[in-house]
């Protein structure tokens, strides 16, 4: 992701030169180098990235966390059409049966595999978008992934619909860590022209490092690693040195330190009600949980990514697997969150690129398809199914599913429902809403 | 800056064609020049690299039956080779032909699937394209192991046209994919455990199975006729398309964010004159005027790969094995598991504040002191070097190691006030407050160390 460049929020701190020397910092020798509007910048603790936006409770907030299903998860083996007998007759080895899923409402069942996800139904937390898609699928893992993230069909679209929602909810002093993407790879949808999203893979390592048997020059190193980073930034970004990388990397090396500094001094206080599962999946909601928890780092955001949907061979063994991880990290996830008081403020929208083919192939697996579901958890979800589920009977010309719900109306919703910003802001048109959320 | 002298030259041809240098690899290129420069470099066959293979027999050995020993072997690889470009474009080629260990689950199939790359790495495409299509890895990868003719599966044909010739969408119908999917049927996979002997550009331990194969008519691209794999790679890598998806992405890959129309022609026309040799179409990239143009300089951000690569080797730490994998997985790519057959996504998509603090406590970790051949003593490295005399003979030193030298007058100012200022500088107390090892730490992660 590019920082635009006029995004100079972080630059533009007030200045207190006194607590800079008060905490010995060599302001002398080292305003001669750096100018000192990025010391203040980097070093006044005062004018931290956190505190000044987040001035509300986490329970008093809406947050928002998405998970990915990346690979495209078969939408028909997780929300079950066990009434239809076109499903199974498109699935001889494959089918779920009736008896062994687990029911919902309308003829429809869930997978065998998501008892957490049923439990979160039975209590009034889990919402169902049925037959969520978008004209013309595109089979392409990477073409369709780009149009979820960037809810356009443009062929390079330079943000995401999250990028867009952090773009039109921009304060003019905001935290650093109000969106956060819980991995290593930076998802598209986050992509900003307004704010830096950190990506965060755990707490203890996210920290810059010294060696430990040389104190005082590990502190005078971090120091000048931050000036190296401001001056690089500064000299270089204004003649757009190196097809601007120079500057981006500058820039992003000033905010991943501050942001280090910020996430220690509030994460650690954390203590989980529940046992998450100890998958990355578990810990990637655990983190989720910490950070949305803390009212200093005003989380408002949270993108989570899991993968390994793309079945076409042996699917059965494998989607068990990855539906029960999910399951059972979601509903330690809303245990606890519900434990803290943050099952009303946290809402979990979960998304896969496309579902897979009606038709089982000759591999025991299923290949690229269409349409799917799509989970609503938690926070102000209206509860049960949404939409209509798309027959198995009455499939598009290449025999697959009709999607029912464009997945834009589903992020018009959450924006306009949970966010109350004008989801056109975000989306640049107008898509009919669902009464997702009470 | 630009690249004005000819060592400056030589320094930028080997971060891109190469892994970056040690002191004594970077004095022997400059003292053959640039030209005999790109063509050692396009000639690995005729450079000795016995040394590397028997440092890594270790490892090689026991890469077949473990996923970390496969990786760690493959990344001291590319720290130890003498073949730079061999290896950086065998690199490369993983990710263009990205496969990943994830789904094979079988490492002795991920490191036929580099031996082979490598041994096709630099000859015709149309062979290497070929010799992956009947590669147990890829057909583990994109499921053409159940690829048959009652049920075809277009995973492979899909992803051949969409990202390894042709690119998404260009000039391709689904339809193609449909009938090159039927073409492709009936292979299968011998054995768990491929031979180790590369018979390259043959298949090994794969097998056409006649009654799984497709025999009708296909028309795949205009061309129609009872044929197989072997017609299908020929078909799309004739393409004019692929010449120019493939040429493109090599000027990216090795010089230019942006090639011309003009530029790409030139790679088109000697992938047609050459029959699709790369070895040509790189030596035409390589001693262009673009190569060391300014909009060639430093714009690519370094991979993760790429960054720790070019730290270890230029510092001569050999013994990193077992840190391999740990470290490419912290900062965003570990080898033999891209993400997904698209590759990986480059540029900017490297750098995050995750990934930037893991690239730096690597740097620290390297640079802690006390475990020779996994991190640096640099008192010992400047003396031998002879730059202990003054603070800005060991700063110009350390940069022109690490980033060419390439800093503006205040980082150098900077960088010797860290290890005891121009007057006071005392190198036996630089040595032993930490500074010097500071010195490095701070060379190896400043914002243009990132860029190649």
């Amino acid at each position: 992701m590019r920082v635009a460049p006029e995004d100079e929020t972080f630059l533009d701190r007030p200045i207190d030169r006194r607590s800079l020397i008060r905490k010995g910092i060599a302001f002398v020798g080292a305003s001669a180098l750096v100018p000192p509007a990025y010391l203040r910048a980097v070093f006044d603790e005062h004018s931290a990235s956190t505190a000044d936006a987040a001035t509300l409770p986490p329970a008093q907030r809406k947050i928002l966390v998405v998970l990915q299903l990346a690979g495209g998860n078969d939408g028909l083996n997780t929300v079950i059409p066990v009434g239809d007998r076109n499903y199974y007759d498109a699935r001889p080895t494959l089918a779920i049966k009736a008896d062994t899923a687990l029911p919902l409402d309308r003829g429809l069942a869930l997978h065998p595999a998501m008892t957490g996800m049923k439990t979160l139904y039975n209590r009034g937390q889990l919402g169902v978008v049925l037959g969520v898609g978008y004209p013309a699928p595109n089979r392409s893992h990477f073409r369709s992934m780009d149009i979820w993230h960037s809810a356009s069909f443009e062929e390079r679209s330079e943000s995401g619909w999250l990028g867009r929602l952090l773009d039109v909810t921009r304060q003019e002093q905001q935290s650093l860590w109000r969106a956060v993407n819980i991995g290593e790879e930076q998802p598209a949808s986050l992509d900003s022209r307004s704010s830096f999203v950190p990506s965060l893979g755990s707490v203890p390592a996210y920290v810059l490092q010294t060696d430990t048997r040389f104190p005082a020059e590990g502190t005078r190193r971090t120091q000048n690693f931050v000036q190296l980073y401001a001056r690089q930034s500064e000299a270089l970004a204004r003649q757009a040195a190196y097809g601007g990388q120079l500057a981006f990397v500058s820039k992003t090396g000033l905010q991943a330190y501050r942001s280090t500094v910020d996430l220690q001094k509030t994460v650690n206080e954390y203590k989980p009600r529940v046992t998450y599962p100890s998958t990355p999946l578990g810990s990637a909601l655990l983190t989720t949980a910490q950070l949305v928890a803390s009212t200093n780092l005003g989380t408002g955001v949270c993108y989570v990514t899991t993968g390994g949907f793309d079945t076409h061979a042996g699917q059965w063994g494998a989607q068990n697997n990855l539906l029960g991880t999910v399951s059972n990290a979601l509903l330690a996830f809303y245990d606890d969150l519900n434990a803290q008081g943050l099952g009303e403020a946290v809402t979990t929208v979960v998304w896969t690129e496309f579902g897979r083919r009606v038709k089982e192939n000759g591999s025991r697996g299923t290949d690229h398809g269409t349409a799917g579901p799509m989970f609503v958890v938690g926070g102000g979800v209206k509860p049960g199914l949404h939409g209509e589920q798309p027959g198995v009977g009455a499939t598009d010309a290449d025999g697959d599913l009709k999607f029912s719900t464009d997945f834009r109306s589903v992020y018009a919703s959450v924006i306009a429902q949970r966010f109350g910003v004008d989801p056109k802001d975000v989306l640049g048109a107008s898509f009919p809403t669902l009464p997702l959320f009470a | 800056m630009a690249l004005t002298t000819e060592r400056q030259r030589i320094q930028h041809l080997l971060r891109r064609a190469g892994f970056g240098y040690n002191a004594s690899e970077l004095d022997e290129y400059v003292l053959i020049g640039l030209k005999a420069s790109v063509e050692r470099l396009l000639s690995p066959e005729r450079v000795d690299d016995r040394a590397a293979d028997e440092a890594l027999a270790g490892l090689r050995a026991k890469a077949s039956e473990d996923r970390g020993a496969l990786t760690a072997w493959w990344q001291m690889r590319m720290v130890l080779s003498r073949r730079p470009l061999l290896e950086k474009l065998t690199f490369y080629w993983h990710d263009h032909w990205a496969t990943g260990i994830r789904k094979v689950n079988n490492p002795a199939f991920m490191l036929a699937q580099n031996d082979t790359i490598r041994a096709g790495a630099l000859g015709r495409f149309s062979d290497l394209a070929l010799a992956i299509t009947r590669d147990p890895a890829m057909m583990v990868w994109l499921d053409s192991t159940s690829n048959i003719v009652r049920a075809p599966n277009e995973n492979y044909a899909r992803e051949l046209m969409e990202l390894f010739t042709l690119g998404e969408g260009n000039g391709y119908t689904e339809k193609d994919v449909y009938e090159a999917a039927r073409a492709l049927t009936g292979w299968r996979i011998l054995q768990d455990k491929p031979t180790t002997e590369v018979r390259f550009p043959a298949a090994t331990g794969v097998a056409l199975t006649r009654s799984q194969h497709d025999t009708g008519i296909k028309t795949v691209l205009g061309v129609t006729g009872h044929f197989a794999d072997e017609t299908v790679v020929d078909i799309v890598t004739s393409r004019r398309e692929c010449a120019e998806y493939l040429g493109r992405r090599l000027w990216q890959f090795f010089a230019v964010p942006e090639p011309t129309a003009e530029m790409v022609e030139r790679t088109t026309r000697v992938y047609f004159e050459s029959d699709t040799c790369v070895r040509d179409m790189l030596r035409v990239i390589l001693t262009s005027e673009e190569m060391y143009s300014d909009a060639a300089y430093r714009w690519r951000i370094k991979s993760p790969v790429e960054y720790i690569t070019q730290a270890l080797r230029s510092l001569d730490l050999s013994d990193r094995a077992g840190q391999a994998m740990r470290e490419q997985r912290v900062q965003g790519q570990v080898l033999f598991d891209p993400p997904s057959p698209a590759g990986w996504d480059w540029g900017e998509a490297w750098i995050n504040s995750n990934t930037l603090l893991a690239r730096a406590n690597f740097a620290n970790n390297i640079t802690l002191r006390g475990k020779p051949g996994q991190t640096v003593d640099v008192a010992a490295w400047l003396r031998e070097r002879r730059a202990t005399g003054s603070a800005a003979a060991a700063v110009d030193a350390v940069l022109d190691l690490v980033v060419g030298g390439d800093v503006d007058a205040g980082t150098r100012a900077l960088l010797m006030d860290h290890i005891g200022g121009p007057l006071h500088y005392d190198f036996a107390q630089a040595s032993k407050s930490g500074a010097l090892q500071g010195l490095l730490y701070l060379a190896l992660t400043m914002p243009v160390a990132h860029l190649a």
